[in-house]
């Protein structure tokens, strides 16, 4: 198995800033673990495409009543009719949010792009998407409403470093 | 006479935020456009005074939009908006002749400070 670990730190940081910023809910970063495939664990559920240098998905899940609050602060001020319409692209736009600003982290060189699809949005309690066949480290950001799972399943396009265990990749962390 | 802005970005919570904040400032919005391909056509119908441009979007991304009006209209001023952060993505806007270059999530006045720039 190939995995880096230093993809995830990004996400870290990005989550933790974005989220403060745009919907003023503080989070706190949680434990960190490991999965064949970046299946998502809750019932609300987004995907995005990273190419480039690197490639593979980064994928969002929480319950559905964390996704109802965080838009809720997302979109302060806003009527509920307004706030039920807005529902999806909300959350939509505050993964591609969190992916663009860790792309930005990933990749400070000026010579080369790191670019993101726009995100696909799932729900329901028995999903079905199609995920990466790639090993993901999962990253769990804890909120006031409940947790917000991040799984990078992210790989380098050439040069990969090898590590031999999960206990390896966390420690790297 | 009030500015008119053209706001393209595939997200709707975007548009609403861009919105929010210029239309209480006096600015008029011309139209908004959700790919790259409608901000093309809708700068061409619209001519508006400046256009607000978000990179990652379906059909046509917001840097190859930006080049081509650019290309057809050297005296449009269009500023970026977008997640994507990244030194090349800032390069290669101010190449094609882009005035500037907004992060997502951004605070109401750096998107004020850009527009006003720009539209100096």
């Amino acid at each position: 198995m190939k995995i880096n670990a230093q993809f995830v730190n990004p996400f870290i940081q990005a989550g933790i800033n974005v989220i403060k910023q745009i919907a003023n809910i503080q989070v706190r970063r949680g434990h960190l673990s490991y999965k064949e495939h970046p299946e998502p664990s809750y019932g609300v559920c987004i995907i995005i495409g990273v190419y480039g240098f690197l490639k593979g998905q980064v994928v969002y899940s929480m319950k559905t009543e964390v996704a109802k609050r965080v838009v809720d602060k997302m979109l302060e001020g806003k009527s509920p009719e307004e706030k039920k319409l807005l529902f999806v692209d909300t959350l939509g736009e505050l993964a591609n949010m969190i992916t663009g600003n860790a792309t930005a982290l990933l990749n400070q060189n000026e010579k080369y792009s790191l670019k993101i699809t726009t995100p696909a949005i799932a729900t329901g309690e028995n999903l079905n998407v199609m995920l990466v066949p790639k090993p993901a480290l999962i990253l769990g950001l804890y909120t006031q409403y409940g947790p917000i799972e991040i799984s990078v399943a992210l790989e380098e396009e050439e040069v990969l470093s090898e590590v031999e265990t999960t206990d390896e990749v966390l420690n790297e962390i | 006479m009030s500015k008119r802005i053209l706001i393209v970005d595939d997200a709707n919570f975007i548009r609403t935020m861009v919105k929010d904040v210029l239309i209480p400032r006096g600015f008029e919005i011309a139209g908004e456009a959700t790919n790259g391909n409608e901000a093309v056509k809708m700068y061409e119908e619209l001519k508006p005074d400046l256009v607000t441009m978000d990179i990652t979007m379906k059909e046509k991304d917001g840097l190859q939009a930006a080049k081509e009006i650019l290309e057809r209209h050297p005296e449009a001023k269009i500023i970026m908006v977008t997640a994507l952060g990244q030194e090349k993505m800032l390069l290669d806007s101010f190449k094609i002749g882009v005035k500037d270059f907004v992060v997502k999530p951004f605070k109401p006045e750096r998107i004020i400070s850009a527009v006003e720039k720009a539209l100096a």
